[in-house]
């Protein structure tokens, strides 16, 4: 039963690891979104986690998470209406190929 | 109730593991969405009910099936490729950092005496009807500015995604 | 006066006396606090004179006589305010009236303050000098008629009288010696007042160095009056320096002079200076240079006693400590003065020029006068300051007349018999040279008189070369007149030979040398006429001094309370008249019975005195000694010091400025092009490489931007971490 915070945090804290490696190792942008929303995910265990433990008795960080959420799931949306944009124009969606931004 | 945590938290790493790792793109999204399952099962381990039922209705019911669509209309780059090209140039440098990262953020948290605070049980109660009206009554504000930047990003996801289809002859 | 005098010791008579004496003081207390007009209007009138230009003559010359005039008038009330004075009796003392001010202030407590004094002594020389100076300038008007820098002339000679009447009516050391210097400066424009002559020019500059040499010590002497007593005041109720001369004069000085003694002696070599004393006498005559009227109110009347007035002003700290009615400093004066009369008598005999002969016998005057003040006689020495100054002045005018007359002919060689064609200017001639030559009654006899009383009563060796000297002045002023005056006229000699060479050369037009007659002609009126009243005076003045008319009035005004020294008084005078008479005798003998017909024959006396008349002649080679030894130290010393600074200090000059040209080059190849321009350069090349560089991570591509961020996150991180984590 006592499952004390700093389990939850390290368990965001290496999810959230999971995620970076994963949007940085990866070539295809869809698995970069995938990781994003990975790490973002893990952001909002630790919030919740944390509103477990110290702030139960206000709801602020509930209302974050749920914002946060909304945030997220519409970034989502136009990012991957990004990548079926470049998909269009590149015929892929491989990231290495994506550098005419190249300066 | 350990016993459950250890357990949610190992689909949870395992969902993220495979996530990012699967050579497959649909593979990849389904071992997202048990990821987004074994968060929600934290999420009522942690007693915020309607969090959980939010991140279910939104993850799994919205952002994978988007991203499943997104696949289905980026087709040709799917099929078996080899590690070589699963992973980008360079790809030790990131695994590196996000092992630095986390070995930080493991590092961060031992000895911290707030990371020790232990569960608050029954204590912790997140009642619907509560939510409700501080959504209405504090958080107003936040709530309008939602539903602005909600519509901001579905008119401007139609337009950047329609336009090509516009321009096909 | 007689009054006071007969009224002796009732209390009634007493008391009334004092009242009479309160109200005298507080007149003359008045009369002394308008002292200061007397320089004011002759320096107003410079000052507006300054600023006329060259075509201006007749209100320069009008602003100079007038302002004089003013000056004269004030003085000459003063000088009757004084007059009745210096009651018989016990309790005789000199009337003195001051007033101080004071004329600026430093620090807390110290200031500098500024005098005028009216006693009779100041009293007496103002109206001398001013009423002098009134007849020389008018004088002047015709002397300078032909002058094209007329307006100049009486500019100077305006600022000249400010500054001497400045000095007469001074009671401070201050401006005593403010006076001082610009008398010395006058005396130095006018003297080169035709400054394009060389010798002109020469003459001014020898005047001005060598009384500079004597105000070296004059300063000198000021400043340790001022150090020993803590005030330059001359008489400040008891304050003044003056009036503590007899503390001085208990504090040892220096060698045989008491403090006293030192400060009179260091004084009197600013007077030696200025009244051409034996070593200091060179310049007075070169400065007949100038124009006759400045010859005859600088150079005889006037700058040349300023000395001689020092010494009387300054004369209780000559008498401080007395020891048997003498001190050092006196002693010391009187020889000096002795010796000076004796010397310039000589060199008068062997002299050709008419100025130069007046200018030796002023110099020899001179030192009458000092040798007089150094036998003790105050009041001696002043009268014949005062009668010296009348008829010298009137010798020298009646030279400038004599020179203007003949058409700027000056050796009196080539004059002769002008009593024919100059009577007025003849008459008053001989009138000043009885007068100089000491013939009674005219003024000059008791004035020498006086003289030669108080030095026999000192020292008799100094009375018998003074009355050689007086000897050798009545000689040389009978020659004088024998070659000017009377026989026949020779002037005409040299210009008929130069007449005869024209009409050999070319037409006998008008030339412009002036030659239209060749004979000479009598003045201007405006010119005899201030001849003819100071010869006036020249006879009149001796009376104020002589023991017949009511006892001897000049001392009793001047100085009551020195006493006249009793006996030997018949044979002083017997002496003095008798030498007089046989310098004339001599002179008529060798210059009179048979005078000179031509212009170039040899002087009678040079054949039988043959080296030593040369000797005469050319000044006892005094000038061409100094010559030899002074000038030709001071121009080594100039070599040397040109060498010096050519070699020495250019040296070090060149040094240091080839030093400062090596270590710039040095920086400028170190600092400038290897680190400045290198380093520029350097790094402008690294920046664009690092620009490159950098560049580099710009490759468009996302992820790598990603993993940048992480990297950054992840730094930051361990720094957070590292803050808590102690």
């Amino acid at each position: 039963m006592s499952i004390p915070l700093g389990h939850y945090l390290i368990l965001s804290g290496i999810l959230f690891a999971i995620g970076l490696c994963g949007a940085l190792t990866r070539k295809n942008a869809i698995i970069v979104l995938i990781a994003i929303e990975v790490m973002f995910n893990a952001g909002i265990l630790n919030l919740i986690a944390f509103w477990h433990y110290k702030q139960f008795a206000v709801l602020t960080a509930q209302m974050f998470a749920i914002f946060a959420i909304s945030i997220a799931a519409a970034e989502s949306a136009v990012g991957l209406a990004l990548v079926i944009a470049i998909y269009r124009h590149y015929r892929s969606v491989d990231v290495e190929e994506m550098k005419s931004l190249k300066g | 109730m350990n016993a459950a945590f250890w357990i949610i938290s190992a689909i949870t790493l395992v969902g993220a593991v495979l996530a990012v790792t699967l050579r497959n793109l649909v593979h990849c999204v389904l071992s997202l969405i048990l990821f987004f399952l074994g968060l929600a099962a934290h999420y009522f381990l942690l007693r915020a009910d309607f969090i959980a039922a939010v991140q279910i209705l939104i993850y799994v019911g919205a952002v994978a099936v988007l991203i499943l669509f997104t696949i289905m209309l980026t087709r040709n780059v799917t099929g078996t490729e080899g590690p070589r090209e699963v992973l980008g140039g360079k790809w030790w440098a990131g695994a590196f950092i996000a092992a630095v990262l986390a070995v930080l953020l493991c590092w961060a948290v031992r000895g911290d005496k707030i990371a020790a605070a232990l569960s608050a049980g029954d204590k912790a109660k997140s009642s619907v009807v509560e939510i409700g009206k501080i959504l209405i009554a504090d958080w107003i504000v936040p709530f309008e500015a939602m539903a602005v930047l909600l519509t901001a990003a579905l008119i401007g996801a139609v337009v950047i995604a329609l336009e090509e289809i516009r321009r096909r002859p | 006066m007689k009054r006071l005098n007969a009224q002796r010791s009732t209390l009634n008579v007493r008391r009334s006396t004092f009242n009479e004496l309160k109200e005298r003081m507080e007149h003359l207390q008045q009369l002394a606090r308008q002292q200061w007009l007397i320089p004011f209007f002759p320096l107003l009138a410079a000052a507006i004179q300054s600023l006329l230009k060259r075509e201006q003559r007749k209100v320069s010359a009008g602003l100079a006589i007038g302002a004089l005039s003013l000056s004269c008038f004030v003085a000459l009330r003063a000088f009757w305010g004084t007059m009745g004075g210096g009651h018989g009796g016990e309790h005789h003392e000199v009337e003195r009236a001051i007033w101080n001010f004071t004329w600026l202030k430093y620090g807390d407590n110290g200031s500098l303050d500024m005098g005028f004094i009216l006693d009779p002594l100041t009293a007496g020389m103002a109206a001398m000098v001013a009423f002098v100076g009134l007849m020389i300038f008018i004088n002047a008007t015709g002397y300078m008629a032909e002058d094209e820098n007329f307006t100049r002339f009486f500019c100077f000679m305006s600022l000249f009288a400010a500054a001497m009447l400045g000095l007469v009516v001074a009671n401070n050391l201050l401006l005593f010696f403010i006076c001082w210097e610009l008398v010395g400066l006058c005396s130095y424009l006018l003297i080169g007042f035709w400054h394009f002559k060389p010798s002109a020019s020469a003459a001014m500059k020898k005047a001005f160095i060598t009384t500079r040499i004597g105000d070296i010590g004059f300063f000198l002497g000021v400043l340790t009056l001022y150090w020993q007593t803590g005030t330059l005041n001359l008489y400040d109720h008891g304050r003044g320096a003056l009036e503590q001369a007899d503390k001085l004069a208990q504090i040892g000085g220096w060698w045989i002079f008491s403090m006293a003694g030192l400060i009179a002696v260091l004084l009197f070599f600013g007077a030696m200076g200025k009244s051409a004393q034996f070593p200091l006498h060179v310049w007075l005559p070169d400065a007949m240079e100038g124009p006759t009227p400045v010859s005859a109110l600088i150079h005889a009347a006037t700058m040349v006693a300023a000395g001689v007035f020092m010494v009387g002003r300054m004369f209780p700290l000559f008498t401080a400590g007395a020891v048997g009615g003498s001190t050092p400093a006196l002693d010391f004066m009187m020889w000096i003065g002795c010796f000076t009369a004796v010397f310039s008598a000589t060199i008068a005999v062997g002299q050709f020029d008419i100025k130069r002969v007046l200018a030796y016998s002023t110099c020899s005057q001179l030192g009458y006068m000092v040798m007089a003040l150094g036998a003790g006689g105050l009041v001696a020495g002043q009268f014949h300051l005062l009668t010296h100054a009348f008829f010298k002045a009137l010798l020298f005018l009646g030279a400038g007349s004599v020179i203007i007359g003949t058409h700027h002919e000056q050796d009196m060689r080539k004059m002769g018999g002008l009593r024919k064609y100059m009577p007025i200017t003849f008459a008053c001639y001989m009138v000043g040279m009885l007068a100089l030559s000491g013939v009674p009654p005219f003024a000059g006899f008791f004035s020498k008189d006086e003289v030669l009383l108080v030095t026999y009563h000192r020292s008799k060796l100094a009375w018998g070369l003074a009355t050689f000297a007086a000897f050798l002045t009545a000689f040389y002023m009978t020659r004088q007149i024998c070659m000017v005056f009377f026989g026949k006229w020779r002037g005409g000699e040299r210009e008929q030979e130069h007449e005869k060479e024209h009409e050999e050369k070319h037409e006998h037009e008008e030339d412009g040398h002036g030659h239209g007659d060749h004979e000479p002609h009598e003045i201007p009126w405006n010119m005899w006429m201030p001849i003819a009243v100071l010869s006036v005076f020249a006879v009149v003045l001796g009376f104020f001094a002589t023991p017949f008319i009511g006892g001897n009035l000049f001392h009793r005004y001047v100085a009551p309370e020195e006493h006249m020294p009793e006996g030997g008084t018949g044979t002083v005078m017997v002496l003095s008249i008798a030498v007089g008479a046989l310098g004339i005798l001599f002179g008529y003998l060798i210059y009179g019975r048979k005078p000179m017909e031509h212009a170039d024959e040899p002087d009678p006396l040079a054949k039988p005195l043959g080296g030593l008349f040369t000797c005469l002649n050319r000044k006892w080679y005094i000038d061409e000694l100094y010559e030899a030894t002074i000038i030709r130290l001071t121009m080594a010393c100039g070599v040397l010091f040109r060498l010096i600074d050519e070699l020495v200090i250019d040296g070090i000059l060149h040094t240091i400025v080839w030093l400062t040209k090596v270590i710039s080059q040095f920086f400028h190849w170190v600092g400038d092009e290897f680190f400045i321009n290198g380093g520029f350069d350097t790094a402008c090349e690294s920046v664009r490489d690092s620009g490159g560089l950098l560049s580099r991570l710009q490759n468009g591509r996302v992820q790598n931007y990603f993993r940048v961020l992480s990297i950054g996150a992840a730094v930051l991180l361990v720094l957070y971490f590292l803050k808590l984590n102690p």
